[in-house]
């Protein structure tokens, strides 16, 4: 009983809320890209790929210039292009998006590696100096709230980013046109089309979107949490952001939600030392988790109507 | 892409007999994609200031031991491209099984390790049983375990509707934590080793196809460098069994007129649960017996390799590219399995990292996706569309380009 007594000693302390949160940022974002893809029709399991790209070329453009803010923009854009190619090859060309989606993560882990050793030869890449990271700020004043001050508001940068895109995207998704017209061409493209809505363009939006942000998780990855570039660093993160986008029923705060759940899960494990759990028994978790809900039993996620299904006009 | 379908449009010349058309035409979708994955990976290397003759030279020494630059032994080239042959046939028959019935089996990655991981959890065991009976039990074993993994995706599927990509993608990282927990402080961790399980006993272990002597030199090497083994013609015989049973069977017929047309197959008195359970099972068996296979004949532990193993995510790739028959699927095999061994010798050789071979596979399936439907008539089922309906976009464009004998969707859009 010592463990459960722990762990709930731990859930009373700010550091344990304060990982939690900067942990499932870092799934947050990829998760987010996820929903605006899926909900615009584009099914897409390339995130893993995409926050590869962008935290491979963030440290790059980090090493090169030795500027963070430069580097981070790389990094989005890196993402975005990879994104570009997955919109391009399923929505243009009418791929299967899963064999795209494969195929985006295929050509990432290779493309970075074989990249690391054209550039910087065999010898390792190196490691980007401390104050060329993504920065950790503390909100004046509102940081000297007992708790909550800690937990919210002394995080790295990107954690006010993501919370702030959160917001964002959920508002834009379920209370503005445009969010309409994403959510109408994921659900019946044809009468998007027939009342005007440019499906093509709503979908190459949303599939470029979702890659800017995983490049944006990347950065974080590699710029922000750690300090180099490791090949396979995102190391399934990418899968566990498809997993929180199913457990949140395609929707921003219900990614988040599960996002926290995984995010908690892993800080736990990380603070506490009186868990003798294997820890590769509880990376199964997030995964276990998604399969408990697809079971049903939970309650259905059901995705977008249209989701997967290349766009033909007339074709209906 | 471009490549493709100019030679998608080559065959239309008159006076081509109709069989030789149709075989070209089978052809040109695979092919192309192929020459368009390394013209496209050759102006990479060039790009980044390699020189891709060098590089491709590496991989096809590697691969089919010809052209060699670095003083490599052909015929050990050769064994070491059907090392990777081997488990890539079942594996791909894995994939190309439920792609007839309109499922995308994502997870042969994690039903290959389930059997790898049900191989050697047997082989320790009852390592002291005598070949006859722990060979069968051990292969067996693996591919009820593969069965029981893509079963799961199976039953969900056709219970729920849940998404076989999904799942399987899901099963695919449970698969490859266990194997982690398994031999880190796990229960099958060799005592005093790490990242390594016991080794299986004699008896579960495939026997070499040339005789394992040190002392016999064959091919100028001693005979026990090659490790080609028996499971070579497991893997083989598996590829014929996936091919009798898809078009000379009548549970092949249910699978195929499931992929059809889910309603179709309905009306004709098929039962669509039933065939999406049993065939997730068969595939799950195939690939379940890849990864025992791959124990007992090859590695005859479970290691760290197999944290960062690859065979069920290129099977995707052979599956693919074979056009889910069972020549394509052995040709195709053939061609990542040479990928795969070159690679090594391409970074040893030519200086270029064998991850070019990830970004060709990729390239090539980016080609082919592109191709993909009206190549093979397949209908793949859109992510949440509910069982009972079938794509109507998918459906129609499929009939159009039927109907038009050519892709129709190069020039819209």
């Amino acid at each position: 009983m010592t463990v459960i007594g722990d762990i709930l000693h731990l859930l009373t302390t700010a550091d344990l809320w304060q990982a939690a949160l900067a942990a499932s940022v870092l799934l947050l974002l990829p998760a987010l890209g996820g929903v605006i893809s899926e909900r615009s029709g584009v099914v897409n399991i390339a995130m893993e790929g995409m926050m590869l790209t962008g935290a491979f070329f963030g440290v790059v453009a980090d090493l090169a210039w030795h500027n963070v803010w430069l580097a981070t923009l790389v990094a989005i854009v890196a993402g975005g292009a990879m994104a570009l190619i997955h919109a391009v090859v399923s929505i243009r060309f009418r791929a299967d998006q899963i064999v795209s989606g494969i195929a985006i993560n295929i050509f990432a882990a290779g493309m970075t590696v074989f990249l690391v050793r054209r550039i910087y030869g065999v010898q390792d890449i190196g490691h980007v100096g401390p104050s060329e990271l993504l920065p950790n700020l503390s909100i004046p004043i509102l940081d000297q709230i007992p708790f909550v001050g800690q937990v919210l508001f002394q995080q790295n940068v990107v954690v006010y980013i993501a919370l702030f895109l959160l917001v964002l995207v959920q508002v834009v998704l379920f209370r503005t046109r445009i969010g309409l017209r994403i959510r109408a061409v994921g659900e019946h493209p044809h009468a998007a089309d027939t009342a005007g809505i440019n499906v093509y363009w709503i979908r190459y939006g949303a599939v470029i979107t979702s890659g800017l942000l995983s490049g944006l998780a990347g950065a974080f990855l590699a710029i922000g949490i750690s300090n180099t570039f490791v090949p396979n660093m995102t190391d399934g993160r990418g899968y566990i952001a498809l997993a929180a986008m199913i457990f949140g029923k395609w929707t921003p705060l219900g990614a988040f939600l599960a996002c926290l759940i995984f995010g908690l899960g892993e800080a736990i494990y990380a603070n506490n030392s009186t868990i003798h759990v294997s820890q590769y028994l509880l990376s199964m978790l997030p995964y276990i988790l998604v399969l408990v809900v697809l079971t049903g039993v939970i309650g259905r996620s059901n995705p977008p109507a249209a989701d997967g299904i290349p766009y033909v006009p007339g074709a209906e | 892409m471009a490549t493709s379908s100019v030679s998608a449009a080559g065959p239309r010349t008159p006076r081509i007999p109709e069989p030789l058309r149709r075989l070209t035409r089978g052809l040109a979708v695979p092919v192309g994609s192929v020459l368009f994955a390394f013209v496209v990976g050759g102006l990479i290397v060039a790009g980044t200031g390699g020189d891709p003759v060098v590089a491709y030279q590496g991989l096809v020494c590697g691969g089919l031991g010809i052209l060699c630059s670095g003083g490599e032994n052909s015929a050990l080239q050769i064994s070491n491209t059907i090392i990777f042959v081997t488990p890539l046939l079942m594996a791909g028959v894995a994939v190309a099984l439920p792609f007839r019935a309109g499922l995308f089996n994502i997870g042969a990655e994690g039903q290959y390790l389930a059997g790898a991981v049900a191989c050697t959890a047997i082989g320790v065991k009852f390592s002291t049983l005598p070949a006859p009976i722990l060979l069968p039990m051990v292969l067996l074993g693996g591919m009820a375990a593969g069965a029981f993994w893509a079963g799961i995706a199976g039953v969900l599927k056709a219970t729920t509707g849940a998404h076989e990509v999904v799942t399987t993608i899901m099963l695919n990282y449970v698969a490859q934590w266990l194997v982690r927990y398994l031999i880190i402080g796990g229960p099958l961790e060799l005592p005093g080793g790490f990242s390594v399980s016991s080794p299986i006993g004699p008896g579960a272990q495939l026997a070499t196809i040339l005789p394992n002597d040190n002392h016999r030199i064959l091919f100028g090497l001693p005979s026990s460098v090659y490790r080609i083994h028996v499971g070579l013609f497991i893997a083989l015989a598996a590829v014929a069994v996936f091919a009798f049973l898809l078009w000379r069977t009548p549970l092949g017929y249910e699978i195929r007129a499931v992929g059809q047309s889910q309603r179709a197959a309905r009306y004709a008195g098929v039962s669509v649960r039933r065939t999406i359970i049993v065939t997730m099972l068969i595939a799950g068996a195939f690939a379940g017996l890849a990864g025992a296979v791959q124990i007992a004949g090859v590695d005859h532990n479970l290691t760290d390799i197999y944290f960062s193993d690859t065979t069920g995510f290129d099977a995707i790739a052979v599956a693919l590219l074979g056009l889910g028959s069972g020549v394509g699927i052995v040709l195709a095999s053939i061609l990542f399995g040479a990928l795969h061994a070159g690679g090594s010798v391409m970074q040893a050789d030519a200086g270029i990292s064998s991850s070019l071979v990830l970004v060709l596979q990729a390239l090539i399936l980016f080609s082919i996706g592109a191709n993909f439907l009206s190549a093979i008539k397949v209908r793949l089922p859109a992510i949440g569309r509910s069982r009972s309906t079938p794509p109507a976009a998918i459906a129609a464009a499929a009939t159009a380009t039927e109907a038009t004998g050519a892709p129709p969707e190069k020039d819209t859009s």
